[in-house]
């Protein structure tokens, strides 16, 4: 596969997982809802939604900061950045995103070993819904495996896009989302 | 290990890496050197904790209500409305300006999508009507800022997310300065268009029909408040579930309008995760670091430099204070607080001061870095908005513009440190 074929794969995958979890907090939303509605009414349909909206935010927040990688939406401080030329941009941005694979593999290693502690002791939550935490964990660390996946992909593409001086290439994976496209997109918290 | 921590910040910040990996690398730092057993065992636990939370839920709802309100032509009919009451001052427009940016900043939860919204109705409106550019962008910028300050507020929620702080008290106590500040804001614009008219643009002067018409444009936006703020405060729902009434409710607003098209809902969906993604990276990296350098006692270091430096309180507040400002001009807004919140909090918190008094201070002068140049996320939003409805002039105009509102801000500073009351009376009358 060409490198291009790679990233544009990467990145339809990953519009995949931006709109898996846009609708799950829209679900989430909807739950809470029904939850204040049926509160107001009588004791609530379901109860524990607090639980619940906590383990989705688990869940979106790995997966999310996954797909902000590839969006190449993570906030970096470019005052020198932008001053380099492409071959030092590149460079910089390689530095990052070998850090981030570094950051994330610790993530999925230590995150695989809470997950593995619940399993083997079978651990619920401490809450009336008695939750077994394998579930909400499981799908939290499948968002940081994915984080992963991603930054090892976005590095190994910098690194091949390097080799070849094709600097447009590597800014196309790695280079920050320039401060005023994200601002033009009416985005940043 | 507080002088190497900073300049490792500073560093890893300046050759570009991504604010979470920075504050991530730090935290690994600290445990390798300053602690005696192995912390980064606990790193999985400590972000399984701090991501399971139904708290942070609240931030990706205000994101989306946002994304969904902006879509829904709402900015430009309050704009209208505002006009109609309030461009009779001296300065015209630049009121509606800051008038439509303070409406908002009761509904959104950030100060960037505030500017944005007001910089892309306004900037229209107020070309070639011979307002001085650089103070009519100014005031957007400037107003925009309150958008963090006014709840709901996506920043204090962070805040009271890393100290433990009541999200509806933090909510509570920005209410007062907030729309002290819009006032001082008003103030500001119509001292310089008084002394100088030529900067001021024409006079303008809405009859009364047209303002009464006007009043229900505002009609949406007040709901959404009342909605969000109102259902937190009688104890209804917690600022989780309020922000999803907001949604319901945004989403009417923007379907009322026609906005609510498929193809809107998942761009909307999309620019939610991203920001979301954004933010929760930067959340969770600042958590693990608060973790370990409660474990390597920064806490018992940093008594005993304060000890040593014997400012005392109000000492200690006016250097950090300072230190906010100039880390302002360069470091990104939530990025410059969530760095600093696991060093400072602790020890302001140690000297005496309230929790709640110190958000606010320290929102507004996060504020002030929104504005100040050469790194002022506002100023560029406005300058952007300026270049996509075809204005000339450059950033340096919307930066010289802003200027006197950040006086504005040192001031109303000033205002919080010798009046806590500002921002304590609301909260205190909760309890």
């Amino acid at each position: 596969m060409s490198p291009a074929a790679i990233l544009s794969g990467l990145r339809r995958v990953n519009a995949g997982v931006g709109l898996g979890c846009g609708l799950v907090l829209l679900l989430c939303c909807v739950f809470i809802l029904v939850e204040i509605v049926t509160r107001r009414v009588a004791f609530g349909l379901f109860g524990g939604t607090d639980e619940i909206s906590g383990y989705v935010m688990a869940g979106v927040a790995s997966f999310a900061c996954g797909y902000a990688l590839v969006e190449r939406a993570h906030i970096r401080v470019d005052l020198i950045h932008r001053r380099l030329p492409s071959a030092g941009r590149t460079l910089l941005d390689l530095a990052s995103l070998g850090g981030l694979v570094a950051v994330a593999g610790a993530l999925v290693f230590h995150g695989w070993g809470v997950l593995s502690k619940t399993i083997d002791r079978g651990s619920t939550a401490n809450t009336p819904l008695e939750t077994p935490l394998w579930i909400p964990q499981t799908l939290w660390l499948a968002g940081w495996v994915w984080f992963l996946a991603a930054a090892v992909v976005l590095t190994g593409l910098t690194f091949a896009a390097m080799l070849r001086a094709d600097w447009a290439a590597a800014a196309d994976v790695a280079a920050p989302e320039t401060d005023e496209a994200a601002i033009e997109a009416g985005e940043r918290g | 290990m507080i002088v190497n921590l900073t300049i490792a910040l500073l560093g890893l910040l300046v050759v570009s890496a991504p604010v979470g990996l920075v504050l991530f690398v730090l935290a690994f730092g600290v445990d390798w050197f300053y602690s005696g057993f192995p912390l980064v065992r606990g790193l999985g636990q400590v972000i399984w904790s701090a991501s399971n939370s139904s708290l942070l839920t609240a931030i990706p709802f205000f994101i989306f209500l946002g994304e969904l309100l902006v879509r829904s032509g709402v900015a430009a009919r309050t704009y209208a409305a505002l006009d109609a009451w309030l461009s009779w001052l001296p300065g015209g427009l630049i009121h509606a300006n800051i008038a439509t940016a303070t409406a908002f900043s009761a509904t959104s939860g950030s100060s960037v999508a505030t500017a944005a919204t007001v910089a892309r109705v306004a900037t229209p409106q107020g070309h070639g009507l011979g307002y001085d550019p650089r103070l009519f962008a100014g005031a957007i910028a400037a107003g925009g800022t309150l958008g963090i300050m006014i709840p709901p507020s996506i920043n204090l929620i962070v805040y009271g997310f890393l100290t433990q702080t009541s999200i509806p008290q933090l909510f509570l106590a920005g209410l007062i300065p907030g729309i002290l500040l819009a006032v001082m804001f008003m103030i500001v614009a119509a001292i310089i268009c008084s002394t100088r008219p030529a900067l001021g643009g024409p006079g303008r002067r809405a009859d009364w029909g047209e303002r009464i018409r006007g009043l229900r444009d505002l009609i949406p936006i007040i709901i959404l408040f009342t909605a969000i703020v109102g259902s937190i405060y009688a104890g209804w729902a917690t600022p989780t579930e309020a922000a999803a009434v907001g949604v319901a409710i945004a989403a009417l607003i923007a379907a009322a309008a026609g906005g609510l098209s498929l193809t809107a809902v998942h761009a909307a969906l999309l620019g939610t995760v991203k920001v979301t993604g954004m933010i929760l990276f930067i959340i969770l990296a600042a958590s693990y670091l608060n973790y370990t350098l409660g474990a390597a006692g920064l806490g018992r270091e940093l008594e005993a430099l304060l000890e040593s430096l014997a400012l005392g309180p109000l000492g200690t507040m006016l250097a950090i204070i300072v230190l906010y400002i100039v880390l302002g001009f360069f470091i990104e807004t939530l990025s410059l607080m969530v760095a600093t919140i696991p060093i400072v909090a602790p020890v302001v918190i140690a000297l005496g001061y309230d929790p709640v008094w110190f958000g606010i201070m320290l929102i507004l002068l996060v504020e002030m870095a929104l504005i100040t140049p050469p790194v002022g996320l506002n100023l560029f939003v406005v300058h952007a908005a300026r270049r996509a409805a075809g204005v000339p002039g450059g950033l340096g105009q919307v930066m010289v513009g802003a200027a006197p509102f950040a006086v504005a801000m040192l001031a109303m500073a000033g205002l919080l440190l010798a009046i806590p009351g500002l921002a304590l009376w609301l909260p205190s009358l909760g309890s």
